[in-house]
């Protein structure tokens, strides 16, 4: 149901980051430094677009040693049509400082 | 410092969380480090615990931490300043010249004075462990220790107990007693409720996982 009302401006940034290269996997952190979202917007879009299936997420090795193992996550089939669906007329060139 | 307590404030967000959310409150952890080597560590901790609260009435058992909350800082801390309050009130009478505490008549009896001023001590020392086991039932709960919160819970009853006898022994004003034990019995009714709705929130939550 929740697939259907229209992305918030903030599900778009993330849509964007994660659809430019829909095969990698990409930490949470890079992902709030890419969007410029904050962690408190970012993780309740992350754990809704999870539970929706839209995003696939798995533990990742550190890639530094010592470091704990590190949250990636990436669009599935249906977030990369969703995102496909949710921007038709291209590449979304939304940045933070469009909402200001 | 900081770091510090933006890792108290990340640990609150994880504990917000829930079980069912473990994975979540795992992945703002791991990716504390981060936010550390970034220089932001607290404008992140912030950020997640505003996620985590965003999150927590949109399952039972973040409904749950809310109540848990809810009741240690509206019944049971403020059960325990009254028990201070009532152990504050002995001290003066310690200091003094023994003329005894007042009974359930307007003056204390001149039989009991004596008997009365040696248990000051006692009463003191008793309403003061209440008021200290409360401040331990508000932690526990919020901490979610139920094998320590029915310990607790049985101290005070005994505690209780020992102060209703001993007091009406001694012939002493029990009129504050009634009130605690009006108060102690809503108390023991909402930890109860509690309690029940604990079981069947992490019996949910067992089914749920068993089933994945």
């Amino acid at each position: 149901m929740g697939r259907n009302r229209r992305p918030s401006k903030q599900m778009l940034l993330l849509l964007e980051a994660l659809s430019a290269r829909t095969q990698q996997w990409r930490h949470g952190y890079d992902l709030m430094k890419e969007t410029g979202l904050l962690s408190g917007t970012l993780y309740p879009l992350l754990i809704r677009m999870t539970d929706q299936g839209l995003v696939e997420a798995e533990w990742r090795e550190p890639e530094q040693p010592g470091r704990p193992a590190r949250h990636a996550y990436r669009l599935t089939n249906a977030g990369v049509a969703f995102a496909r669906a949710a921007t038709p007329a291209g590449p979304i060139t939304l940045t933070k400082a469009s909402f200001a | 410092m900081t770091a510090a307590v933006s890792r108290a404030l990340l640990s609150l967000a994880s504990r917000s969380l829930g079980s069912d959310r473990r994975t979540w409150a795992m992945a703002m952890e791991a990716e504390f480090e981060e936010a550390v080597e970034d220089g932001k560590p607290m404008m992140f901790a912030i950020g997640c615990l505003i996620a985590a609260w965003r999150e927590i009435g949109k399952h039972s058992e973040g409904r749950l931490i809310v109540a848990n909350y809810a009741l240690a800082l509206g019944l049971l801390i403020p059960m325990a300043v009254l028990q201070f309050q009532q152990a504050v009130g002995f001290l003066p009478l310690v200091e003094s010249s023994p003329v005894g505490i007042p009974g359930s008549g307007a003056e204390p009896n001149p039989y009991l004075i004596w008997s009365q001023n040696s248990a000051i001590p006692i009463l003191l020392i008793t309403w003061t462990l209440l008021g200290m086991a409360h401040l331990c039932l508000a932690w526990m709960l919020v901490d979610g220790d139920w094998p320590r919160i029915v310990k607790c819970g049985t101290l005070i009853g005994a505690a209780m107990i020992t102060l209703a006898l001993f007091m009406g022994v001694l012939m002493l004003d029990l009129s504050p007693l009634r009130a605690q034990f009006a108060e102690l019995a809503i108390e023991l009714a909402a930890v109860i409720s509690i309690s029940r709705w604990h079981i069947r929130v992490y019996a949910d939550a067992s089914r749920e996982m068993l089933a994945r």
